[in-house]
Formats: C-alpha cells, structure tokens, sequence
C-alpha cells in the first residue's frame, strides 16, 4: 500500500520533469522499483508465506520507523550532509517517552519535548555544519556521543517507565490490518513529499544541494536551507523514535540502534545521492522498502539469521554501483 | 593551502598548526589533571596510559591514512571483530599455531583493506558506502562463525598487550610508536606519501598530473585493514579471547583522534603525529575523568564536547564552493 503510494508521489513528480528525460535518466528514478518488484518476487518464490497478510502487517510495522527516519536522512543528503545522530535521537525520544507518568494525559507533552528536543539537535548540527563549517559526519557524530552521554546521565544506565497507551497504540496496532504506524509514516511521507517535491522550499533545497555557488548567486540563503534540513531531519527521528517506542513498549538507551546507518543507506539505495541534489522521497522509501524485505526474506526463507546482514552489505554496495553508472 | 610542497617541510608531515593545537590541548589537559588529583601525575598512572592507548592507536592510525586521501574506513570495528575471533579460535590454546594463525590474521586484513580499495576504485561508490557494505558482510562473517566468545590462547601471548621493557614502557604501545614514525616517513619523505596528499587535496587534480591515483587508493584501504587486524591480535592478547563485536566500538572512536589530531576529513590535510597525540588526548582525558569519579556517561559528553572543539579550531577545507 505504502509502495503503491510512492509510486503514485513518483508518477506526479516525473510528470514535471518529463520534458527531455533520457534513458538513463528514467532508469536511475524507476530502477529502485524495479528492483525492489523483482526482490519481492524472488522472495514469494522461494517462501510463499512471505506474502501471506501476517507477514506484509509485520514488514509493513516494521518499515513504519525506518521510512519515517529516511525521508528526514533525504533532505539532509539532498544538501550534500549526512546525519548520524538520527539513533541517538530515537533513543533520546524513547526515554522521554517513559519520563512521564505513562498516562495519555502526557502525551502532548511527550510530544512537544521531543520535537523540541529533535529539533535542538538538528539546529546545532546545522549551525556546526554551516557557521563552523564542521563536516557533517563529524558534527553530526559529536551531537550523537553527546545526546548519549546526556541520556545515560540522565536515566543512569538503566530507564525505567511506561509508554503511555497511546503510542502503544500507533506503535503496534493494526486498523483493519494496516498497522497505525504506517498511517502516520504515511502522512508524513505525504506532508514532506510535497514540501520536497511541490513547494518553493524543495526547490531550494536541490538547488543548495547541486550547486552552493548557484544558490548564493541568486539571493538564497544556502545556510538556512541547510540548518532547515537538519531540524526536519532531527524532529522525524525524534518522531521516529516515539514511534518505536510503542512498538517495543519497553525502552532502553538503544531503542533505534543501527537507524543512522540502515537510514543512510535506505536513501542511498533509493537514489539519493550523496554528493546532494539527487534523489527522491518516493525513490528513498523504496529503498527503505527493500532493506525491510530483504531482512524478512532471509528469515523466511530459513537461512541463518547472520545472513542478514551479509545481504544488506552486498546489496549496498552493488546498488550504490548501479546508480554511479547511471549517473555517467 | 600551499600545494603540496609546504606540507612537506615537517618530518612529522602534518601542518604544523595542527599539532600545535593538539600539543597545547595535552599540555592544558595535563596541567588541569595535576592541579585536580595528586595521583594523576604519576610515572606509573601515565605509563598505564602510554600502555592503555595502544588498540585505539593502531586502528587511528590506518584511519588517518584513508582520511588523509579523502575517504573512510568504516569496516574497521568488523575487521578487528573477525581477526581476533580467528585468532583465539584458530590458535585454541596451542603454542605452536601462533605464529601461523598471527600471519595469517594480518594477511586476512590485508586483504579485506585491499577488496575495500578495489571497490571503491573499481565501482566509483563513496568509500563511506563502500566500507560500510564491507564491514556488514564480514560482521555477519564474525558472527557465522561463532555468537560468541571463542577459543583461546596459550600463556604468553598476552605479551603484547602487557609486556614491559626495562624502564616500564609498554611494548605494543612502543611498538605502536615506532608504527607512526614509519608511517609519518612514509607520508613525509616518499614519493608515495606526496601522492597520499596529493589525491586528498584534490582527486580531480591528481588524475589530471597522472598521479597512480589505483595504487594510492589500494595502498591506503590495505594498509588499514592490516592495522586493524593489528589492533584485533592486540585486543585477543589484552582480554585473552576474541569475540564477536569486540571490535564494534573502534569503527566511530578511531575516526576521534584523527579529527583531533588536525587531519581533515575532507583529504588532503594532516598527518599521522597528530593522530597519535589525539590518541593520547583521549586516552588522557578518560584516565583523568576516572581520577574525578566522572560517571561513564559524562566522560561520553566530554568526548563529545572535545570533537567538537577541536574542530572548530580547525577550519575545515571549505566543502561548498
């Protein structure tokens, strides 16, 4: 459902590029979902009961999280960054999550700490990227060691608390199968989709991402754009990570672990490129979409857990090769 | 930036601002330690971390080869993982595998580094990308071999890690040293190290001049793994087994004191001496934070704090126009 969605977001968008589009060029925005039919296919083959309803809900819940930490990873690469601290931002949600009273009462307030939160992370890593001209690995590295250490003072190694009900509810639930957290994901998709692809702002941020000089020269404000990037980036996974809290229900200091690197290469493998200015939030959700299906039809398929990340680290580097290509 | 040249005035090859920075960071810091704890200063707390400083040292040190040529290598932590797992596994006690199992770990990180630089040169995909696919695979290699700790290794062998020359300096740490000497000869007096500058300061530039741009690139991916293969037998040595994610932690914290150090990631910039002075800055800074009963979790602030200080001292190559 979320893949037809996409589609639809990416058939809107093409649209509006259509004008002059070479070979090449419709195979670097089509390829991912290419590929990604063709990964579902094999993986029906080889176990049928990969697509059996129980199944899909469970990947679908599980994309949820992820695709809502992607669209965010998009916009930072799309201005040439990249953002590791989008995990311990997660974490850091989670535990704020648990702070409370666990009651529904709170939930507002566990909302707008978190966005505040998220959105203070993502305004110093733009600030040490752009007026520090920090490198965004490294700037985005110190915020995540720092949130760390800060969340680890704070709950003392150990957090304890409930999740209020209410995102235990858009965390692990389903609506006539369609898990609730999908719903959210996919009105977040939707709200960015159009900020990225149909608004003045999305403009911008190719043009600060394709070319800085470019954008000085006609009166932008490269910077701003950029430190707008990493606060939406910074409150998506601060959202992301409230998200992931309802679905485990119970919080440690590594409720996302591993989210910074899988949500890199989600955009990465979705075309996003990153020397900035390419890509799409339809095409990174695809490649969220396939990291999700891949780890799902190794297990279904009944090779060794291991195997897991195996396939993920070939997949990386052979669909980021593929887009190198295309893009020659 | 001066071109090439101007790096070259130093036998330690970074600029020598960098070093300055992170001379005047240790000294500040060392000053700040004896003025808080009347233990810190002592011959036998500082060659505890002199001896300490090794693992982070030799990983560090491949780390600041393959940022100086303006990439990463972030299959470290998996490539340290999978060779200490060999060799406590393959070694299991018996003396007389050591020496074949040790050469046969940094043959293994040889060539794992040297498929990193073949990828990157082959496929064009940014060397970031690239490790990272690597260190899953071979991650998921560790782990298919075994879950958990495995093997062990006979009497002795924690020599390395532990073993003291007379004066009470520690052996793999000198060890370590005279690895950053060789390697600051090789950027600062060979050919092959202006090269290393050269394809970081510009790699457009350096394919233009003719520069073996293909062999720096596998020289410097190869080199790193073979240091942390290094730094994988250093860690079996030091906790006597090799297990699975023992390496996980070093991929993020080797890439601290080359950052610190003065050697800038966008390529191009640095050098190996500073690195090893930010090994020791960390190393420092940790043992001291211990010393004021600094609770873990704040000595991961201060780390944090610390990067970024240091490089906004430095002013990063200006990655936008």
């Amino acid at each position: 459902m979320a893949i037809a969605k996409a589609n639809e977001i990416a058939n809107a968008s093409a649209g509006g590029a259509a004008a002059g589009m070479r070979l090449s060029d419709i195979g670097r925005k089509y390829g991912i979902f290419l590929f990604l039919i063709v990964a579902i296919l094999t993986a029906t083959i080889a176990a049928p009961a990969f697509l059996s309803p129980a199944n899909i809900s469970n990947m679908l819940m599980q994309l949820a999280p992820l695709a809502i930490v992607v669209i965010g990873q998009t916009f930072v690469i799309l201005v040439r960054g990249l953002d590791l601290s989008v995990a311990s931002v997660m974490a850091t949600a989670a535990v704020i999550a648990t702070s409370f009273h666990g009651q529904d009462s709170d939930a507002p307030a566990i909302l707008a700490t978190c966005i505040v939160m998220g959105g203070a992370t993502g305004l110093a890593n733009g600030i040490l990227v752009t007026k520090r001209n920090v490198s965004p690995f490294l700037a985005t590295l110190a915020t995540m060691i720092v949130l760390q250490g800060l969340r680890f003072a704070a709950t003392q190694g150990a957090p304890s608390g409930n999740v209020p009900p209410l995102y235990r509810l858009l965390g692990s639930s389903t609506v006539f199968g369609v898990p609730y957290n999908l719903l959210v994901m996919a009105v977040l998709a939707i709200v960015f989709g159009i900020l990225l692809h149909r608004a003045a702002f999305g403009r911008r941020v190719y043009i600060t991402g394709g070319n800085p000089v470019t954008a000085r020269l006609v009166g932008m404000s490269a910077d701003r754009i950029i430190v707008a990037c990493y606060v939406i980036c910074g409150v998506l996974a601060a959202s992301a990570g409230l998200i992931l809290s309802g679905f485990v229900g119970v919080v440690d200091n590594f409720v996302g672990r591993g989210f910074e690197l899988d949500s890199i290469v989600a955009a990465v493998m979705g075309g996003v490129a990153l020397s900035g200015g390419r890509g799409t939030i339809p095409g990174a959700l695809a490649g969220a979409t396939i990291l999700v299906v891949l780890s799902n039809a190794v297990v279904m398929v009944g090779m060794p857990v291991q195997l897991q990340i195996i396939v993920k680290g070939i997949v990386i580097i052979v669909a980021a090769s593929l887009y190198v290509r295309t893009a020659r | 930036m001066n071109g090439v040249s101007a790096k070259m005035g130093s036998f330690f090859s970074g600029p020598r601002t960098g070093l300055l920075v992170v001379l005047c960071l240790l000294l500040l810091l060392f000053i700040f330690g004896v003025a808080v704890s009347d233990r810190f200063a002592t011959t036998r707390n500082i060659l505890n971390v002199y001896e300490q400083s090794t693992g982070l040292a030799l990983v560090s040190l491949g780390q600041t080869l393959t940022v100086l040529t303006g990439g990463i290598d972030l299959s470290v932590g998996s490539v340290i993982s999978v060779t200490a797992m060999m060799v406590s596994g393959l070694i299991n006690g018996d003396p007389s595998m050591v020496t074949p199992v040790i050469a046969g770990a940094l043959v293994l990180g040889l060539l794992i580094g040297a498929a990193n630089g073949g990828i990157v040169i082959l496929t064009g995909v940014h060397p970031l990308i690239v490790t990272l696919g690597t260190g899953a695979v071979i991650q998921g290699a560790a782990l298919l071999y075994s879950l958990g700790p495995i093997g062990k290794v006979p009497k002795g062998f924690d020599y390395f890690a532990y073993g003291r020359l007379p004066g009470g300096l520690s052996i793999g740490a000198t060890f370590t040293v005279i690895l950053f000497l060789l390697a600051a000869f090789l950027l600062g007096r060979t050919r092959m190290g202006r090269y290393i500058y050269a394809v970081g300061d510009d790699p457009h530039a350096a394919t233009l001049m003719g520069l073996p741009k293909t062999r720096v690139i596998l020289l410097v991916y190869t080199l790193s793994g073979m240091f942390a293969a290094l730094t994988g037998i250093y860690l079996v040595s030091r906790f006597g087994v090799g297990q699975p994610y023992t390496g996980a932690n070093y991929t993020l914290s080797s890439i601290t004191p080359v950052v610190v150090g003065g050697t800038m990631l966008a390529g191009g910039r640095g050098g190996v001496m500073g690195t090893l002075l930010g090994v020791y800055l960390v190393s420092l800074l940790n043992n001291l934070l211990n010393f004021l009963d600094v609770s873990t979790h704040i000595q991961l602030v201060a780390q944090g704090l610390v990067i970024i200080a240091a490089v906004s001292v430095y002013v990063e190559k200006r990655r936008i126009a």
